[in-house]
């Protein structure tokens, strides 16, 4: 990929009619999404005009799906959410079956409890992060 | 110790164990086919007090430390993931936008507790900062000057050639102010651990939300699997949106993280941009060298090589001799 991607870059930058940009070129899809959410806005909007009856509540609905939309401002962590998808995969259903099963002993032993789940949690999380690793560089700049 | 202990125990049972062994062994040199030889009442002690050695050099071992808890898993940590780096394909430089963003993590996160202190301004410049970006950020630290007239040592802003200060003054100070443990310095940092890259993502990223069932974390220690120990005196350093980039990246823990970590490793190697573009050069012009050399000597060596020998007999026929077949004979 690498090596390719160096060819394509070397041709890109010799040939006569290629644009050279000193940054990046910014993204069409961040003018393309408000765009989308904004025909979602008015397409509700209308769904509530239609239901006149009971209008008040679908508007209030409305609202308060734009106020969680605001919310969702707050960065999520991608390598959380790739990996809890992981561990609850097929992949890694053995390392956490082992995981589950030993928490649960532990805890259930009580005060004169001698083991760990160290073992058994290297192993999920082994499992989880090498699952998770390529989708999280796609997602991470 | 395991073996000191065995050792013991067994000087116990030597005058047993010893006189059953013995005794068996010469009555089977003496007596080649002698059925008292081989009796099983003696070989039965021979096994019994064997038996009894080991079970007792254990449940000496088992009496003085208990269950064996070496070499666990969790004192080895658990080996870091392989991430695909970007900087490390062979054909690729650092993300200098990244750079600048894991800059500006360890500015505003780590340079409180770790130095960077083989990091001059001047090597910022042009990789990371511009120069006057880089001026302004010196002049804000002071070091101390030359000496004076007076002999007084002076403090006066800091230039380019000033290297980042240290958020301690030594390293007493730095233990006693992290309860003991010293955060070490991050400049070779990425080359100093095994995993390098991928050990230090893994370990800013790796604390879980909870220890593991059973786990035991020690006081002031923070579990985390991938420290060997699974014990380390620094916190999770690394919340979702604790950075607000210039550059309006979405500041989410494992971002920060990689960018920090790509910084960190542009600090140990900054050299790695030239090295790969001089190492492809060398791999160009060596290769081409080379093949010009097979070329030039195969030119040179052709006319020994295509060079042909012939053994030519000699034109007159040989004189008849009484060696000739009879068949030749006949037919000449």
């Amino acid at each position: 990929m690498g090596f390719w991607d160096a060819v394509t870059d070397l041709i890109d930058a010799a040939t006569p009619w290629a644009t050279v940009e000193a940054e990046a070129p910014a993204d069409t899809p961040a003018e393309t999404a408000p765009a989308s959410e904004s025909t979602e806005e008015t397409t509700a909007e209308t769904k509530a005009e239609e239901s006149a009856p009971a209008a008040e509540e679908p508007e209030e609905e409305a609202e308060e799906e734009e106020e969680e939309e605001e919310d969702e401002d707050e960065i999520v962590d991608p390598k959380e959410t790739l990996e809890e998808e992981c561990r609850n995969s097929k992949e890694c259903a053995p390392a956490k079956h082992h995981y589950d099963e030993c928490a649960a002993r532990v805890t259930g032993a009580g005060a004169d409890n001698k083991e760990d789940c160290v073992e058994e949690f290297f192993h999920l999380v082994h499992c989880a992060t090498q699952c998770a690793a390529p989708k999280l560089w796609n997602t991470l700049k | 110790m395991l073996a000191r202990t065995c050792l013991r125990s067994t000087r116990t049972f030597a005058s047993a164990k010893n006189g059953a062994f013995k005794f068996a062994k010469r009555s089977a040199s003496t007596q080649s086919s002698g059925a008292a030889a081989e009796s099983p009442l003696r070989l039965n002690i021979a096994a019994a007090a064997a038996t009894a050695v080991a079970a007792g050099s254990i449940a000496w071992y088992y009496h003085l430390y208990g269950f064996a808890s070496a070499m666990t898993p969790a004192e080895e940590g658990l080996h870091a993931t392989k991430y695909p780096w970007v900087h490390e394909q062979w054909l690729k430089t650092f993300d200098h936008q990244a750079l600048r963003r894991g800059f500006q993590v360890y500015r505003e996160v780590c340079a409180s507790c770790h130095s960077l202190s083989r990091v001059p301004y001047r090597a910022l410049v042009g990789t990371i900062l511009t120069v006057d970006e880089a001026k302004a950020l010196a002049e804000e630290n002071e070091y101390d000057t030359e000496p004076n007239d007076q002999g007084e040592i002076e403090k006066r802003p800091g230039k380019l050639s000033d290297y980042l200060p240290d958020p301690y003054k030594n390293d007493e100070a730095a233990r006693f102010a992290n309860n003991g443990a010293l955060p070490p310095d991050l400049s070779l940092i990425v080359k100093a651990r095994h995993g390098g890259c991928d050990y230090i993502f893994s370990l800013l990223t790796g604390y879980p939300d909870e220890p593991p069932a059973g786990a035991s974390v020690g006081a002031g220690l923070n579990f985390n699997p991938y420290f060997p120990g699974t014990g380390i005196a620094m916190a999770r350093v690394l919340y979702d949106g604790l950075v607000d980039y210039e550059d309006g990246t979405p500041a989410s823990t494992s971002q920060m993280a990689k960018d920090v970590v790509e910084f960190l490793n542009w600090a140990a190697e900054p050299e790695m941009d030239d090295r790969k573009r001089m190492g492809m050069k060398v791999l160009v012009v060596t290769s081409v060298l080379f093949a010009l050399s097979v070329y030039v000597k195969r030119y040179k060596w052709a006319w020994l090589k295509s060079r042909k020998i012939v053994y030519d007999p000699p034109k007159s026929p040989p004189p008849a001799t009484n060696l000739a077949l009879p068949q030749q004979r006949a037919k000449s």
